[in-house]
């Protein structure tokens, strides 16, 4: 690099001109080199969009296996509605039989089973890439739309609110608690973390049982469940206070299960970091603590932390069905849950589409995100971030 | 201060979220209602309840505030912690209901609503190599034999099941009508698992099989027999304890564990001879205490049942088939004919078993003690139209109730054609009404709105009542009158009278006339204030013709086969006083109970196939329709990318409310050729401004004239707010005889010991809950005896001695031919007052 540099120092005072060229040369190629890089990333992301998108459509069909379970759910629900109509008793079998097989009909017309799937599948795809999301086949809103839009949108809030919280509560509590292990390395609170660790082999929802049983049931302090009071106070304030109550629960549950487990894996990455030689240069030349840290430490990590943030923060698009069931809490997971127990494919292609985005999204920016806080990474040399 | 900022921060966060955990004060106190005097509809005298014991009107209680909650076993532990008072859901599970039974506080009501079987592909298998034994009739039969359905009973539902053999549910009218000829088979079909095994082998060997090493082998291979069994529920062990016991026969079982969706491709739409399964294991749900078993037959052994590949692959015998279509089309004069014709099915049903019935799960509802509401003997809780009439906690009047439902909200509500999960209908049902109620212990209709009704049958039609509000008569032919309704011309907006579509006079099988008490329009009020009109009766007997009409501008193509079936019985109806309100109808559709006559739509009560609603209510949702923003249905909003309605919540609000607007400015009235005859300008006017000042003051447009009002629905919150109905007429304990179904305890005592030839007294002792039954409110109090062989050799009536005593006499006929051992007296008490006849045995001996 130095040799470099003396070279072009030595061309300097022979050729000015010369030296502009080849900068504008170095800008035109780099940037030449970042348009090529991202419209190759865009094409690659996109195209594994539309291939996860379409096997989704696949999978959540059962390769087409689903119309004819449908259509026998359709034959059954309609069978059973004329078994108890009267007047229907009382018609001659063949106009019985016919009106029943014209229901039957009109009903598979209505899901669309009067196409074939390979046609659907297609259809279903366009409208997933294109952000069409379109209407329902089974499941409505909470509110009664059929509109994929407002079923999703109708629990996004209710999502974030409880996993945003326990889901960043999570990341900056094990960060901080982490760096400061790194600090106290064979410390008793090192030690103790490390014990814990093992405890995330539960889930979230496992602890959940034990803290419904004990505060709600026990010392019926806190709710079972749910995201507010019934009837929901009409008090902005009184709202806001009673869905913090709901989800102390949920909350502590989640930080029970994870926050050992991720503090420990922070604290080791820090440590390696920590171990660097430049790191112990750095304490040679007398840097305070909080320095190194800042300098030394957290900002070669900075990659590792961001890509954990950005995608704890795509995450919470999916909810978590179990820890939602347990809590009664409205969120998406458990939409999605019902909409995959009802084959909905629209729901699950629409759920699976935003996510597929929000990742290539995430993804392409974390490129240039890693460039910019990491000096030592070069976008567009060798692929990705190197 | 650094340090000290977190802390305060912390300190603060602690405060607001313990704040948040006291237990939250009411919004506000609900105000005692002034005492209001009412008075009861009801005319005949013994049909009355007991006195007045309150001057409370409608709900016993002030407010119900209904929230989800999924999980049963949480359900319990909410309802050990007061977190709730009612969780309406049927429990099937052996475990909760081990866990109800052991938690102090917590009662629960029982139901029957749903029952288990055996479904076998009776068809000879296309691959010639391959074998179906239950292709022959006596094998299937065999099953009967070969399952212990105590044992199932007992040890797989924990003890929440009876044991059943006969296509009759437990709880049905027929099932007592028919106690003494049921007991017969249960007796003679009693677990026998050598019986099974001997008439299997004679079988097996006939159809050219043979037993090497315990295994059934044919051209050389193990009869392999495929099971789908479902996973969802105990029917898994179900069909886990059959495949063993099949095995032990000496079958191979390939076990195919199926849910639902999974299993109905197979069992149901594939070809019977690709032998894909040979059983499967089957159930079946009753949402109300059927009162006509009779076309049982028909739907589950024969084809006519269903137009499903396996159904088609059903060949009864002859004699099965011809009782089975006779009970299917009523053609029978006389109940005793009816009886007879039971009698003869239920063996040929044995014989035949396609099916073979193992018991009717017993389901519980749990709450707390302290609370009091009627339950469906089929539906549960709230599969009962009454619960919110006799909800209440014990001897207090207002207060507020929490019910848990598994579900809330799950599809839009409309009246037209909105949800119609059982969740939402318990909740939709109690803002509105019927004309009459529907007893939750025999099914039997009682009035409610209307003041009479007279039935009058064809001469020959086996038609019976049992209670005395209703007034039955036969004549030999029913005559349609010219000035009928009988259709509805969509374009004119006019309804067509029977001279105008019948060619030559119309005959009906049936006609009820339903009159309605004077003060009708003063005394009935909707929710948002408005007074009940005749335009209300109008706009729903219009809406039954008008969706399903090409000509009309909202016409949906889903309604159409609705339309038909309903039309391919109904003959006209005619309104033939206004004061008070009489409505005539004409009908093919007939019922064995006369009380079962009434409906809403021959009495032009508005209480649509998914809710009550008052014209106006209706008026918005068609004009909206008109201009394609919105569809009552689900079919046609997909049809048409539109939203359906729903009157509570979500974006179609807006649009109803725009419509509001539209129409209180212009007046608008839909079907002003008819309706308008009925309803005027002023009524119009002052029915939009109270639907305007409603869906001000509530935010959504759902009313009703029942018992409790919609106040608020959350929906992503998953909670709805009912509240009472300060207006609502009836006085609170009218419904009160229902709160509990007096479900007989009969016991028997006699001599323990019997000689041949000589006559023996036995005493049968009815009581409920150790007071004595009435004497009046038994059907019947049947006996049989079975002899140490278990064989019946002698049933009978006993006779009544006093109230909650009745005597049986054995006569030296009968005792003489008892064989020396240990018999059995058994007596089957059917109530009229509850659809379960009550059981008991004695035994004695017999020596010389």
């Amino acid at each position: 690099m130095s040799q470099e540099r003396r070279t072009l120092e030595g061309t300097i005072d022979v050729d000015e001109q010369d030296v502009a060229t080849v900068s504008r040369q170095a800008r035109s190629a780099t940037t030449l080199r970042l348009i090529r890089y991202t419209v190759l990333r865009l094409i690659a992301l996109f195209f594994t969009v539309v291939v996860g998108v379409y096997l989704t459509i696949l999978i959540a069909n059962m390769g087409g296996y689903v119309d004819e379970i449908r259509k026998a759910q359709i034959r059954s629900n309609i069978d059973l509605a004329a078994s108890e109509d009267p007047a229907l008793k009382l018609m001659p079998p063949e106009e019985r039989l016919e009106i029943l097989q014209e229901r039957v009909a009109l009903a598979e017309k209505r899901y669309g089973l009067d196409q074939p799937f390979f046609v659907r599948s297609f259809r279903y795809l366009r409208d997933a890439l294109t952000l069409n999301l379109g209407f329902a086949e089974q499941l409505t809103s909470d509110s009664g739309s059929k509109q994929v839009r407002l079923v999703i949108t109708e629990r996004l809030p209710s999502t974030l609110v409880l996993f945003a919280t326990s889901n960043f509560l999570l990341f900056f509590v094990a960060i901080f608690a982490a760096l400061g292990l790194s600090r106290r390395y064979g410390s008793r609170w090192d030690k103790v973390t490390m014990a814990m660790a093992p405890t995330s082999a539960a889930p979230a929802w496992f602890y959940g049982l034990f803290l419904i049983l004990i505060f709600a049931g026990i010392f019926r302090v806190l709710p079972f469940g749910g995201m507010v009071d019934a009837p929901p106070p009409e008090d902005p304030l009184a709202f806001a206070l009673s869905v913090a109550k709901h989800m102390v629960l949920p909350v502590l549950a989640t930080l029970m299960a994870a926050v050992f487990l991720s503090t420990y894996n922070w604290r080791t990455f820090f440590l390696i970091f920590s171990s660097e030689d430049y790191v112990d240069m750095a304490k040679a030349k007398g840097l305070t603590n909080k320095m190194i840290e800042r300098r030394y430490v957290l900002r070669p990590t900075l990659p590792n932390i961001i890509t954990s943030f950005a995608l704890t923060l795509i995450s919470l698009w999916l909810g978590a069905i179990i820890l939602e069931t347990v809590f009664n809490w409205p969120g998406l997971g458990r939409l999605y849950y019902r909409a995959i127990g009802l084959y909905d494919t629209p729901v699950i292609v629409a759920v699976t589409v935003v996510y597929a985005y929000l990742l290539g999204f995430t993804v392409f920016l974390l490129d240039f995100v890693y460039a910019i806080v990491d000096p030592r990474v070069r976008v567009g040399q060798g692929g990705a971030g190197q | 201060m650094k340090r000290a900022l977190p802390l305060l921060a912390i300190a603060l966060l602690l405060f607001a979220t313990l704040s948040a955990c006291q237990p939250s004060t009411p919004e506000e106190e609900v105000a005692p209602e002034e005492p209001v005097a009412t008075e009861e509809v009801v005319t005949e005298e013994e049909t009355e309840p007991e006195a007045p014991t309150t001057t409370r009107t409608g709900a016993w209680v002030d407010e119900v505030v209904v929230v989800e909650e999924p999980n049963a076993d949480a359900g319990v532990t909410r309802l050990e912690a007061g977190d709730i008072d009612v969780y309406a859901f049927p429990i099937s599970s052996a475990g909760t209901y081990a866990t109800i039974l052991e938690t102090e506080g917590i009662d629960y009501k029982t139901s029957f609503g749903s029952f288990n079987e055996l479904t076998f592909n009776p068809s000879q298998c296309a691959d010639t190599g391959r074998l179906n034994p239950f292709a022959v009739p006596r094998i299937r039969e065999a099953m009967n034999y070969l399952v212990d359905r105590q044992y199932i009973v007992d040890e797989i539902m924990g003890g929440l099941g009876t044991p059943r053999w006969v296509p009759i549910n437990t709880a049905s009218a027929d099932r007592g009508r028919l106690a003494a000829e049921i007991r017969a088979i249960e007796a003679q079909y009693a677990h026998d698992a050598d019986m099974a095994a001997e008439m299997v082998a004679e079988e097996m060997e006939a159809l050219g099989a043979t037993l090497e090493a315990d295994q059934w082998v044919y051209e050389g291979e193990p009869v392999e027999l495929i099971g789908i069994i479902r996973t969802e529920d105990e029917r898994t062990q179900i069909g886990d304890y059959f495949a063993n016991q099949l095995e032990t026969l000496g079958f191979t079982v390939r076990r195919d564990y199926k849910t639902s969706a999974e299993a109905a491709p197979i069992w149901q739409q594939s070809d019977p001879t690709e032998c894909q399964f040979h059983y499967y294991t089957g159930g079946w749900v009753a949402t109300s205490i059927n009162r006509d078993a009779g076309s049982n037959f028909n739907f589950y052994y024969t084809p006519s049942g269903l137009p499903r590949p396996l159904w088609q692959a059903y060949t009864p015998v002859e004699a099965f088939a011809d009782v089975s279509q006779r009970l299917y089309d009523n053609d029978f004069a006389t109940m005793e004919e009816r009886q007879q014709l039971f009698a003869t099915a239920l063996p040929l049903a044995m014989e035949d078993s396609v099916r073979v019935w193992l018991l009717d799960r017993s389901s519980v509802a749990p709450l707390r003690e302290e609370i009091q509401v009627a339950s469906d003997l089929s539906g549960s809780i709230y599969g009962t139209i009454l619960w919110p009439y006799t909800l209440r906690r014990e001897g207090e009047e207002g207060g507020s109730v929490t019910w848990a439902s598994a579900s809330i909200l799950t599809e839009p509500w409309n009246p037209v054609a909105g949800t119609n999960w059982i969740y939402d209908t318990a909740l939709i049902r109690a803002t509105g009404e019927w004309s009459y109620v529907i007893d939750p212990n025999t099914g039997l209709a009682w009035p409610s709105r209307i003041e009479s009704l007279e039935v009058t049958a064809q001469e020959g039609l086996p038609v019976t009542k049992s209670l005395d509000w209703v007034t039955l008569g036969f004549e030999p032919e029913i005559t349609v009158p010219d000035d009928a309704w009988v259709d509805w011309d969509a374009e004119a907006q006019t309804f067509l009278t029977a001279s105008e579509v019948y060619t030559e006079t119309e005959t009906a099988l049936m006609r009820t006339v339903a009159t309605y008490p004077a003060d009708l329009f003063e005394t009935v009020k909707w929710h948002d204030g408005s007074p009940f009109s005749v335009g209300d009766m109008i706009m729903a007997l219009i809406m039954t013709f008008d969706q399903a009409k090409e000509a009309s501008p909202i016409f949906d193509e889903a309604q159409v086969p609705a339309l038909q079936s309903f039309q391919s019985t109904f003959k006209g109806i005619r309104i033939t006083s206004m004061d008070p309100v009489t409505v005539e109808y004409y009908t093919d559709n007939w019922a064995l109970d006369a009380e079962n006559a009434i409906g809403n739509l021959n009495t032009l009560w508005p209480y649509y196939g998914y809710g009550q609603a008052p014209w106006h209510m209706i008026a918005l949702g068609v004009l909206a329709e008109q201009e394609g923003l919105a569809a009552f249905s689900a079919d046609k909003a997909t049809a048409n990318t539109v939203e359906q309605f729903s009157y509570i919540a979500g974006p179609t609000l807006e649009i109803l409310a725009n419509t509001l607007t539209e129409a209180t400015a212009a007046g608008t009235l839909p079907y002003s050729a008819t309706l308008g005859m009925y309803v005027d300008a002023e009524e119009i006017a002052a029915r939009y401004e109270n639907y305007s000042q409603w869906y001000a003051d509530r935010e959504h447009f759902w009313v009703g004239t029942g018992p409790l009002m919609l106040r608020e629905a959350f929906p992503v919150e998953g909670t709805v707010v009912l509240e009472r109905n300060p207006d609502y007429p009836d006085a609170s304990d009218r419904w009160a005889m229902f709160s509990a179904p007096q479900i007989a305890v009969a016991t028997i005592d006699g001599p323990a010991r019997v000689t041949p030839g000589e006559a023996a007294t036995f005493d049968v002792f009815v009581e409920y809950e150790g007071e004595p039954y009435a004497t009046d409110d038994i059907e019947t109090v049947s006996y049989l005896v079975f002899d140490a062989t278990n064989q019946l050799v002698a049933q009978g009536d006993a006779t009544a001695v006093g109230d909650g005593v009745w005597s049986v006499e054995l006569g030296s006929d009968v005792t003489t031919g008892l064989e020396a051992g240990s018999n059995r007296i058994e007596v089957v008490v059917v109530s009229k007052l509850v659809a379960l006849p009550s059981l008991a045995s004695y035994d004695f001996v017999t020596a010389p």
